[in-house]
């Protein structure tokens, strides 16, 4: 059993720490700590956790709110370590906050009624880590999913290429395409309308017709030889990134979860002292009401 | 009684045609008004005739100045030597300042007035209207009565038929008078005026030029919301109900709005073009 080193207050982060350390303990504090890929498993196993939670939500929740939350978990774990917020908090926080930007209205006291557990925890939890969240993604609440430009892209198919039979019998496999999309990064790194094209080609070739005089003729029409060619590309990576996504292993997500548990910083973890002691002292610094004695004057001296 | 007399309590002489009705409530105001019209009518130069602002500016501090002694009773000999000073050396100036005064306060004059005759005429309408509505009533009244007595027809189908007529009257509007513009003799009312100065034309900068707005697509451009529906575009979009179109939706927001997201950075790759 590994001896937990003393942390010093002072917010210690994976690296500060590492360096601050005597030499005999850095490899050790190495392993000690998540590494990168480690903390993306960890990221991974709780998105799905984030999608399967938005899927059994009642009232049903629409597509595009599911979408807008997994992008803020995403984007928040870019910035952010999974050992300073753990994901079971701010993934909650993520579903609220995006119920509330895409118009999507749920209570609190609602909200809490699909989370297991204790719902005063998950309330505070919630209403806490909202701001951090925000923060976290840098304020840009508004998010482009996929979803619309889809819809975009097939009232043009509709339109413009009549010779494709009945483009509804395309929207489930879609939607699955689209579902397999967000456990990559490939919102990340793709624009929506991009991805959104990726996920209609792939639907039309998985029902063996062919697109891409459509595509090349009518839709881009307008573009340049190498723009046309770079698309093609984006989208040959998309599908690519799709076809290698997998699901990460849930005994390894258990083994890191307990180092997780060792690991993570005190200060955010709401069940922790440190966290109360924090907490207390925030409230206390509200108060300016200087406590002082009045010496008592004797009026008959 | 006596035309002059001592002030009990500073015994200055008074003269019974000196004194006038008090405007103000309060009396060091009226003193101070009074003042300031005795000295402005003396300091009277205008901003045209200094070199700088500044100078302008100083001017106008001394004349605070002095109206301030002479009101709170500070250094008054000093004061009135300078005023004396003053008065000597711009002898022309001031005569030339005082016409040129008192045609802007002529016009001011006369702009008042004609508000003033304007808030007349509009009260004066008033109170006719109220007495002929009143007379009006007085009448019909009357006649009811008459017909209630001389008649031999039923007394409920008399008041119905009074009430009912009564409705209809439109309120007749009265007839603007024409205001008179000339005197019986052929002069005309109101002052000759001398053509008023040509305004300088001031540059205003360069005219506006409308130039519509782009937008930044980074892909094929959606095809304009006017030919939406002639295209054939808004036949695939969800039938928009009536309370969504009260709100001042319409399917064409929709489609276009959809259309936009799906073109727009199908052809944008960060990094490829710097």
């Amino acid at each position: 059993m590994k001896k937990i080193l003393p942390i010093d207050a002072e917010k210690p982060t994976g690296a500060s720490l590492i360096s601050t350390a005597p030499k005999c303990l850095r490899k050790n504090v190495q392993s000690f700590f998540l590494t990168p890929s480690e903390e993306k498993i960890v990221a991974q196993y709780y998105e799905c956790h984030l999608r399967d939670f938005c899927k059994a939500f009642q009232p049903p929740m629409p597509k595009a709110v599911s979408g807008t939350a997994s992008h803020y978990f995403k984007r928040f774990y870019m910035h952010n370590s999974v050992m300073d917020f753990h994901p079971k908090g701010i993934l909650v926080t993520c579903v609220y906050l995006s119920c509330k930007v895409e118009e999507f209205n749920v209570s609190i006291g609602q909200f809490v009624a699909n989370v297991k557990g204790d719902k005063e925890k998950a309330t505070d939890i919630i209403l806490n880590n909202e701001l951090t969240v925000m923060h976290g993604v840098h304020y840009h609440l508004t998010v482009h999913t996929p979803f619309r430009p889809v819809e975009g892209l097939l009232i043009d198919i509709k339109t413009r290429c009549p010779s494709l039979q009945n483009p509804d019998r395309l929207r489930p496999i879609i939607d699955e395409f689209l579902e397999a999309v967000f456990f990559t990064d490939a919102v990340l790194l793709f624009a929506p309308s991009q991805i959104a094209l990726a996920a209609i080609l792939y639907a039309v070739s998985r029902v063996q017709e062919n697109l891409d005089a459509y595509v090349t003729s009518q839709l881009l029409a307008s573009a340049a030889r190498p723009q046309l060619q770079a698309l093609v590309e984006a989208v040959r990576k998309i599908r690519l990134l799709v076809k290698t996504v997998e699901q990460p292993q849930r005994d390894v997500v258990k083994q890191l979860e307990r180092k997780l548990d060792k690991c993570r910083n005190q200060e955010n973890n709401p069940e922790s002292q440190a966290y109360k002691r924090r907490m207390r002292e925030m409230l206390e610094d509200d108060d300016d009401v200087p406590s002082y004695k009045v010496a008592r004057v004797d009026s008959d001296s | 009684m006596k035309s002059s007399g001592t002030c009990p309590q500073c015994d200055v002489p008074l003269r019974r045609n000196g004194f006038r009705v008090q405007l103000f409530e309060d009396a060091g105001v009226e003193k101070d008004i009074d003042i300031r019209r005795r000295i402005l009518r003396e300091f009277n130069k205008q901003e045209e005739e200094f070199a700088t602002l500044r100078e302008y500016n100083d001017y106008l501090e001394d004349v605070e100045t002095i109206i301030y002694n002479l009101v709170n009773g500070i250094d008054v000999l000093a004061t009135n030597k300078k005023i004396e000073a003053y008065k000597r050396d711009n002898r022309e100036s001031i005569v030339r300042n005082r016409a040129r005064g008192r045609t802007e306060e002529d016009e001011l004059d006369e702009i008042l007035q004609m508000e003033n005759e304007l808030n007349e005429e509009r009260a004066r309408e008033e109170q006719e209207r109220l007495q002929a509505e009143k007379r009006n009533k007085v009448q019909k009244k009357e006649a009811l009565i008459d017909e209630l007595m001389t008649s031999y027809g039923d007394a409920k189908k008399i008041v119905a038929s009074h009430t009912k007529v009564a409705e209809p009257e439109a309120p007749v509007a009265p007839k603007p008078r024409p205001k008179p513009t000339q005197f019986s003799s052929g002069v005309r009312i109101g002052s000759t005026r001398l053509p008023a100065v040509p305004i300088v034309p001031q540059d205003e900068g360069e005219p506006f030029v409308y130039a519509a707005p782009e937008l930044a697509m980074d892909g094929p451009a959606a095809p304009d919301s006017e030919r939406l529906s002639a295209d054939g575009y808004l036949s695939h979009i969800k039938r928009v109900g009536d309370a969504e179109r009260a709100g001042g939706y319409a399917a064409s927001l929709g489609c276009l709005r959809a259309l936009q997201e799906g073109m727009a950075g199908l052809l944008f790759f960060p990094g490829a073009d710097g």
